[in-house]
């Protein structure tokens, strides 16, 4: 009985490992490798030339642009996600007519594959006929060229991003919310709290665990966001949202440049490993309530 | 320091009303006890004071204020909750201050007032934890003295001494009515616990489904409870009840319940018409050991120490509080009294006949 009990465990334990090294560390270091080589296709025949890719590609003004794109997206989808996230939350956390339904609903964006978000906001955000295009006309904007201008498309991409990924927050934070015992807002009242203090006194501390894991989850991704980016400007106008991981991309697939690639995702990691680690310092995941 | 009027309070929750129409006067300095079963309305009665709640009609006022739709910070109450309700990210001096911040008190006022309750309840070397460091006890010190700090009108009290165990909660009870004496400011105390309401109230309030049964002093509610709910409520072990009719015996009224029957001389009622079906009532601790008593089996004894409970057959349940020292067993028949100025009438509708 014992023994197959710990069969299972086992054949669970090993299988996992296998995946994860066939599929997460096979890739990795086989970028690593590739890093250290110059070749000119994945079939070419690759030549070592030590750090030489490296030293190539942090000279390069596109790599400097691109991590500068790369931090602005992330920053800013980032904060737009969590505050208009945990504004969602705080609404749907009131008791009304329908709450049910608009929970619901109002996880949508997320289940949806990125393509489809992608393509519905490019309608929405049509030159002629987009329904944000003719909505910002009405208001008086003039006509918002949503991804033919650095500064807009910069913002568009963001802007598709905070609509698709909120609801990952929202989500969340309604389920840290709910944990938060009542008592502690009577408590607040009766002390003398209004919202803004039981908010900042009572909402504010009590999600902080929550909180900290969403913003670590979401910053993981973001810097390594590529499909929504990919799909709704390739990086351009001129640059204006090429980030890392599409600079890598078109590095190895576009200028045939595989070594230079694989050197900027290997950077792109690095730094995000950097930023990871100062962040579970400052905000340990294990501290309890 | 200031009273509480209620005035016709009354709570609907969807269309049921659970708090009907209470009237209520807390003097100045007075603790109150509203006491009842779960689900009588003590707790929405309390919450409607500390504004919690909102009513449904009548008029709450804190001294001459009408207070009835302010919000809870303007009432200027304090209140202990059952879970203590301590904020888990803050240290217990934060804990203690965070009142008093709200209300824009200064930092050196902060500091004096929080010194002082935390030597008042002995929490001094707890106010740099944070509640999940503290026992049950200890959360519960610093709950009150979150309401210490403020100084406020009225303490408000929701059952707090129901999550400590039975020692702590003895403890705790001494410690309330000893800072209630120090403050003297009027206390509101829920519980559902009728030796807390006894030994804490100057007055306890006794209430059923919403609707106040009796207002009183406890013994003035232990000796003449107003009808037979509180009769059963108030006391311990409960109230003894049998139903049967007056009967006239040689010109004297006695009380006949099947084969038991208890003489009512000298009982004070007006009304013991012959014929007439009443509950007589008469507590476990008033019962004699009388050689001309009614005869009883003993089917159980229950030794609680000083005293026993014992269960008996007296052709009716019936239960008796002996001195541990009075040596009965089960199956031994004794004979018991029921002193008549000890004897408690409800008529049919519960009653008490001299309420």
């Amino acid at each position: 009985m014992r023994s197959r009990h710990d069969w299972v465990i086992w054949a669970f334990f090993w299988s996992g490992i296998a995946l994860t090294a066939l599929f997460v560390g096979g890739p990795v270091l086989n970028a690593l490798w590739l890093s250290l080589h110059q070749a000119s296709s994945f079939i070419a025949e690759p030549r070592f030339v030590g750090l030489g890719n490296y030293v190539r590609v942090v000279q390069e003004a596109d790599f400097w642009r691109a991590m500068g794109n790369g931090v602005i997206y992330a920053v800013a989808s980032i904060v737009l996600q969590v505050v208009i996230g945990i504004a969602f939350a705080m609404v749907l956390n009131q008791p009304f007519f329908g709450q049910r339904l608009v929970r619901g609903l109002a996880t949508l964006p997320y289940l949806l594959p990125t393509v489809v978000v992608a393509l519905t906001f490019q309608w929405l955000a049509d030159g002629s006929v987009g329904l944000l295009t003719v909505l910002a006309r009405d208001l008086g904007l003039g006509t918002i060229p949503w991804f033919e201008q650095p500064a807009t498309a910069r913002a568009s991409v963001v802007l598709a991003s905070v609509w698709l990924w909120t609801p990952f927050v929202t989500i969340c934070v309604l389920a840290g919310l709910q944990t938060i015992p009542p008592a502690l807002y009577e408590a607040a009242k009766v002390d003398g709290a209004g919202p803004v203090s039981r908010f900042l006194h009572v909402t504010l501390p009590q999600l902080k665990p929550v909180l900290t894991v969403v913003v670590l989850l979401r910053a993981v991704w973001m810097f390594n966001k590529f499909d929504v980016i990919w799909l709704l400007t390739r990086g351009g106008p001129l640059g204006a949202t090429e980030h890392l991981p599409i600079l890598a991309y078109k590095r190895a697939f576009s200028q045939f440049d595989v070594g230079g690639g694989a050197a900027v995702a290997t950077v792109s990691f690095l730094i995000l490993m950097t930023i990871v680690t100062i962040y579970i310092r400052l905000f340990p995941l294990e501290e309890k309530r | 320091m200031a009273s509480v009027t209620l005035a016709g309070v009354t709570k609907t929750f969807s269309g049921l009303t659970v708090v009907h129409a209470v009237d209520l006067a807390i003097e100045e300095g007075e603790f109150m006890v509203l006491v009842g079963p779960s689900g009588c309305g003590k707790s929405t009665t309390l919450r409607m004071i500390a504004g919690l709640e909102e009513t449904s009609g009548g008029t709450i006022r804190i001294g001459p204020r009408d207070v009835t739709r302010l919000e809870p910070r303007e009432r200027n109450v304090a209140m202990v909750f059952q879970n203590y309700a301590l904020y888990p990210h803050k240290t217990v001096a934060e804990n203690l201050a965070f009142g008093l911040k709200m209300r824009g008190a200064s930092k050196a006022q902060i500091h004096e007032r929080v010194q002082r309750a935390a030597a008042m309840l002995k929490i001094e070397p707890l106010l740099a934890r944070k509640p999940r460091q503290l026992s049950g006890g200890q959360m519960q010190r610093v709950a009150l003295g979150r309401a210490l700090v403020r100084e406020p009108d009225i303490f408000l009290f929701d059952e707090p001494l129901s999550n400590l165990d039975a020692k702590m909660r003895v403890h705790m009870r001494d410690e309330i009515a000893r800072l209630h004496r120090e403050v003297g400011t009027a206390m509101i105390y829920v519980t559902h616990d009728q030796v807390e309401a006894m030994t804490l109230g100057d007055r306890i309030c006794v209430m059923k489904d919403g609707v106040v049964q009796q207002v009183g002093r406890p013994l003035a509610v232990y000796d003449r409870p107003a009808n037979r709910f509180v009769a059963s409520f108030i006391g311990s072990p409960e109230m003894n009840f049998v139903d049967g009719v007056v009967a006239a015996r040689e010109g004297r009224p006695v009380f006949q319940a099947r084969a038991l029957s208890v003489p009512l001389d000298g009982v004070r009622h007006a009304g013991l018409a012959d014929g007439r079906a009443l509950t007589l009532g008469i507590r476990p601790e008033h019962l004699e050991r009388a050689e001309d008593g009614f005869r009883a089996e003993v089917v159980a004894v229950e030794r609680m120490g000083a005293e026993s409970v014992v269960l008996l057959d007296a052709g009716l349940p019936v239960r008796a509080l002996i001195d541990r020292d009075d040596a009965v067993s089960r199956g031994d028949v004794i004979r018991l009294r029921a002193p008549p100025d000890r004897i408690h009438l409800f008529d049919q509708d519960g009653q008490a006949l001299d309420a």
